[in-house]
């Protein structure tokens, strides 16, 4: 008797592999195209890690920053502006192709010297310190910085860094020894990386399909396959967990979760953002050129009361333009943004404000909770004397001189304030060239330091400056960091990593598992 | 008959020709593409770069005779967002398209006509005041209502039926009833009405003095003479659906068909795609038009010989 049971639990565990681990995904948008390197939207940042490597990773379990290897096993300053990567030699790209430096130099050049509009347009905005990359051997490379850069690891950790093959890409499409243009568009189709899942089938907008590859380098993927389709519908989603058409749904809207945390067969996990919703004001409306004005509407907004109506009090209400995400660089004692309808009145009678229309543009479904939070903040506006009026609007009118005020979102792109705050509100950045936002020779300067200064005290000194700038000027107000919710069923575990970049659905060993019933 | 056929084409060739540059146009009027390809945070320098890019620097009369030139080239141009020809962005979507509105249609005929012509008959019991009260409840109901409240039955609580897409027969059960519960509705109206109509002629009484069977009267000489009032109706209201009713019932069953596909090129400004997509249900709606047109010919003699 013993030994049968023995063998029959022997035979069990035997048989466990069997179960194919294999999830479905109810996205509520799946990304038109896959290239890592052109995509910065919160659709496609979703889905680049289970694919593909950077060169130096961090530990997304953690808050704080912590460096580990990646495809390179080391690396070091060897000059001041450059750092040497040695790489991994067991690397295999999806395709078969094994990675060597070419390939590394292949991708960081694609983007640090773009000829593909729209890599060149990721590259200026973070990665505009950087030269070049040069191979050294097959598994050792240099990238060379134009000025000291004090965010090495940072910008190395990039999704817009992510490593890609060289041969494959280039025969894409035209002459095969060459980089063109059609060669990145057909990538963005057809997908190739070094990471834990292959993409097996992709149709754009609608359906990825990843699958387990056995080639990969580090620990073994846990999922043989998941699948991801778009749900765009939140009751078709919710309802999809129910029948089992999925296991995990993304985008819960905040008026779903009561439901679903009532639901023994779901559960639901969720966390604030690294992402703010902003309210922009145009410095240079001609209704709008008095600061106090604009420093009137922002002290006007009770963004407190917002989160309680709008996200249940989920949501965080910043004091400056500052998260926990950016670890030694968060900086809450700032203190930049408050709500004092008392002071907004006394600003708005210096300003000799008279009752002039002041317009709320914002998209009618854009920003979850966006439309409503512009109802309720031109309300507010209303108690302290302010004649506004929201604009529905489905266009960008962030670039219009008749803009007034909108809103907008920063998400953060990587864990810095340079990330966040740094690539909106660069001297000559989106929001100064767009026309609404002025920058001086004060302002860049205390940015040069801000971006620049290898030590960290003084570029948190600089950052706090920038504040005081932007409390004075009063070119927008974060709302909030809102709140995002996943549903799964409950022998699922799986939830937001810390220190991911928003959205990221990490399906990596570690990440994902499912619970024995 | 041939240049009644003909006519017709000329009729849908000069149609085609207006529906196509009114999609041009209207597309145009909802914003820059670029905002919504790129993403936020672009500098005017950047913006200008990626307009160049996507040819959308080009004047609008330079883009209006690329896109009539795409239409010979036979792809349609290419996503902006997808970066695919439109023509397969499409062509994917057209056969899950076409099957939903063909079952929608095939339930309504089903349903309907015999439902309208029981209507008729027992005009005066029971049976017809319940077929028309459901008649009547069904066509005030809006198709989204119908499938919300299919799917909070159905799926959320029951468990019987999936929800997103078209893998198997059952899901086609919610979207087919959602899409045809209107038409069933208002066919079934309009059978009654017509069949009403026709049973007080003449020519029925005399179908009946000559010994005919009640049935070979209702369906030969009734139906028959009913059917043109049908056809016009089934010919509206299925264009209808195949324009209005698929872009709500294909979003909320995530169904991979043209209309699901409006809605999102419309939110991204994929213009490509949604001038496509535009053209390709009014030319759906074109061709059912013309199908109705050459159906009244054999229904009705006269209208062939172009006397009516």
């Amino acid at each position: 008797m013993k030994r049968l049971l023995v063998t029959t639990a022997l035979a069990l565990i035997a048989a466990m592999p069997a179960f194919a681990q294999e999830i479905t995904v109810g996205a509520a948008n799946v990304a038109p195209y896959l290239d890592p390197g052109r995509d910065h939207s919160n659709v496609g940042s979703q889905f680049y890690y289970n694919t593909f490597d950077v060169l130096i990773e961090r530990d997304y379990d953690k808050l704080e920053v912590e460096w580990k290897p990646g495809l390179a096993t080391e690396w070091s300053i060897i000059e001041p502006t450059v750092m040497e990567l040695k790489l991994r030699d067991d690397v295999v790209f999806h395709n078969g192709d094994r990675m060597t430096a070419d390939d590394v130099v292949f991708s960081l050049n694609r983007m640090y010297q773009a000829s593909f509009p729209p890599y060149q347009v990721r590259a200026r905005d973070r990665l505009e310190n950087f030269d070049r990359a040069e191979k050294v051997d097959d598994f050792t490379i240099r990238i060379h910085a134009k000025r000291e850069e004090p965010l090495w690891e940072t910008l190395i950790n990039l999704q817009q860094v992510m490593i890609i093959p060289e041969k494959y890409t280039k025969a894409l499409s035209g002459d095969p020894e060459v980089a063109e243009d059609s060669d990145f568009e057909a990538f963005s189709l057809a997908p190739v990386g070094t990471g834990p899942y292959r993409v097996a089938e992709f149709v754009p907008g609608e359906r990825l399909v990843y699958e387990r590859f056995d080639g990969f380098w580090g620990e073994k993927a846990p999922l043989e396959r998941a699948t991801v389709r778009r749900i765009p519908e939140t009751a078709s989603r919710v309802t999809a967990l129910r029948t089992g058409e999925a296991d995990i749904i993304t985008n819960v809207a905040p008026d779903q979760l009561a439901m679903l945390e009532a639901d023994p067969s779901v559960k639901v996990v969720g966390a604030p953002t690294a992402l703010f919703h902003v309210m922009i004001m145009n410095q240079n409306h001609e209704r709008m050129k008095d600061a106090r004005l604009r420093q009137a509407l922002s002290l006007a907004v009770d963004r407190n009361a917002l989160n309680e109506g709008l996200w249940l009090g989920k949501a965080v209400v910043p004091a400056s333009h500052t998260m926990e995400e950016f670890g030694e660089f968060h900086m809450p004692e700032l203190n930049t943004f408050e709500y004092n309808p008392e002071r907004a009145k006394e600003l708005l009678a210096e300003a000799g404000y008279n009752g002039e229309e002041i317009v709320y543009d914002c998209q009618s479904t854009y920003y979850t909770n966006g439309m409503l939070a512009a109802q309720a903040i031109v309300e507010m506006w209303g108690a302290v004397g302010v004649n506004g009026r929201v604009n529905v609007i489905e266009e960008w009118t962030g670039g219009k001189p008749e803009m007034m005020v909108r809103c907008w979102s920063n998400p953060m792109y990587f864990a810095d304030p340079f990330g966040s705050f740094g690539v909106m509100w660069a001297p000559q950045g989106p929001s100064e060239s767009e026309g609404r936002f002025n920058t001086d020779e004060e302002y860049a300067g205390i940015w040069e330091r801000f971006r620049y200064s290898s030590d960290t005290g003084a570029r948190k000194q600089a950052y706090g400056e920038l504040m005081e700038r932007i409390e004075q000027d009063a070119p927008f107000l974060p709302l909030y960091r809102p709140y995002e919710s996943w549903a799964m069923r409950t022998n699922v575990n799986w939830a937001p990593k810390p220190g991911h970049i928003p959205y990221v659905l990490d399906f990596r060993a570690g990440s994902i598992d499912f619970a024995s019933n | 008959m041939l240049s009644y056929i003909a006519r017709a084409a000329a009729r849908i060739l000069l149609t085609f020709l207006v529906v196509i540059t009114l999609a041009f146009a209207a597309t145009r009027l909802s914003g820059n593409p670029i905002d919504y390809i790129a993403g936020q945070g672009l500098t005017q320098e950047d913006r200008a770069l990626l307009i160049r890019y996507y040819g959308l620097d080009r004047s609008v009369a330079e883009q209006y005779l690329a896109f009539l030139k795409s239409f010979f080239d036979g792809e349609f141009g290419l996503s902006y967002v997808e970066r695919r020809p439109v023509s397969v962005v499409v062509a994917e979507r057209i056969w899950p398209s076409l099957q939903l509105l063909l079952s929608s249609v095939a339930l309504t005929l089903a349903l309907s006509i015999p439902l309208g012509v029981l209507a008729a008959i027992w005009r005066n019991s029971w049976v017809g005041s319940a077929i028309m009260s459901f008649a009547f409840l069904f066509y005030a109901v809006p198709n989204f209502v119908l499938a919300t409240f299919m799917i909070l039955v159905f799926a959320y609580w029951l468990n019987w039926l999936p929800v997103v897409g078209n893998g198997s027969w059952a899901h086609f059960i919610m979207p087919t009833i959602a899409m045809s519960g209107i038409l069933i509705a208002g066919l079934t109206r309009f059978t009654r009405n017509a069949m009403l109509d026709v049973l007080g002629q003449d020519f029925m009484r005399t179908a009946r003095a000559k010994g005919l069977t009640e049935t070979e009267v209702i369906f030969r000489h009734g139906l028959r003479n009913a059917s043109i009032t049908i056809l016009s109706v089934i010919g509206l209201q299925v264009a209808g659906l195949a324009a209005a009713g698929s872009v709500v019932v294909e979003s909320i069953f995530s169904w991979p068909g043209i209309g699901e596909l409006l809605v999102r090129s419309a939110i991204l400004r994929d213009y490509p795609v949604l001038q496509f997509g535009v053209i390709a249900v009014s030319a759906a709606v074109l061709l059912i038009n013309v199908l109705v047109d050459i159906a009244y010919g054999f229904a009705d003699p006269r209208i062939r010989f172009g006397k009516a």
